[in-house]
């Protein structure tokens, strides 16, 4: 879970693995992901009790950012 | 107080510190928070850990080794709030993340870039990215997202 300068440094990096391309995102689709409530709601007093409730939109956000790329899918099956 | 209320409590404890200080607490900090014995302060952070988050311990102890955004051990990841470096994130996507525990203010995150080892920096201010450099940063993870739990330190 990294950041690289470019997709290109990404793609040259020596532990890039091959049929991965699609773990690679822009910044600022990396910065969509993590701006869910499930991120955004850590300072809140009741993170814990409500993170259940969070995780549907987290959900969402990956497979809206990555176009319902199986890569980034969390559903059960 | 219900269980989900400790666990709420004592995360909320552990998000607290880290975000003063950079650091997280010792779970002897948790029980002097909550006025307990330190044993139940232990008992606290080993439940909280279990639960399905992003957080772990160092092996073989009772010290918090990652607690997301954060990491209590260094990563190449280094966190900069209002021109202060004092924390590190747990990885290069919650890097981005450590823009929800500063509201308000301008967070840094500083880095090589793993291939060449040239610098990279992003300014974001309440999740809006204002700076970034190199304009085309990238983020990459070689697991599927199901497979992250199986093992989140490596994922």
């Amino acid at each position: 879970m990294n950041l690289f300068r470019s997709k290109e440094h990404a793609r040259k990096w020596s532990q890039f693995k091959a049929g991965t391309e699609a773990g690679l995102l822009t910044l600022g689709d990396a910065m969509r992901v993590m701006s869910t409530p499930r991120h955004r709601n850590r300072l809140s007093a009741k993170y814990v009790s409500t993170a259940p409730e969070t995780l549907p939109a987290f959900v969402a956000r990956l497979l809206e950012v990555s176009g319902n790329a199986p890569f980034w899918d969390l559903r059960p099956g | 107080m219900t269980d989900a209320d400790r666990l709420d409590q004592t995360f909320h404890f552990i998000m607290s510190v880290f975000v003063a200080r950079g650091q997280a607490p010792h779970f002897t900090e948790i029980a002097a928070n909550f006025s307990i014995p330190a044993e139940e302060g232990k008992r606290r952070l080993h439940e909280l850990m279990a639960l399905r988050l992003p957080n772990w311990l160092f092996p073989g102890t009772d010290l918090i080794a990652s607690f997301a955004p954060f990491n209590n051990l260094p990563t190449q990841y280094r966190i900069s709030v209002d021109g202060e470096q004092r924390w590190f994130a747990q990885c290069g996507l919650e890097a981005l993340a450590t823009t929800w525990m500063f509201p308000g203010k301008l967070v840094t995150v500083n880095a090589p870039c793993l291939d060449c080892g040239e610098p990279l920096s992003v300014d974001i201010l309440d999740g809006e990215i204002k700076r970034a450099d190199p304009g085309d940063i990238a983020f990459y993870v070689d697991l599927p997202v199901k497979k992250w739990y199986g093992n989140l330190p490596f994922a």
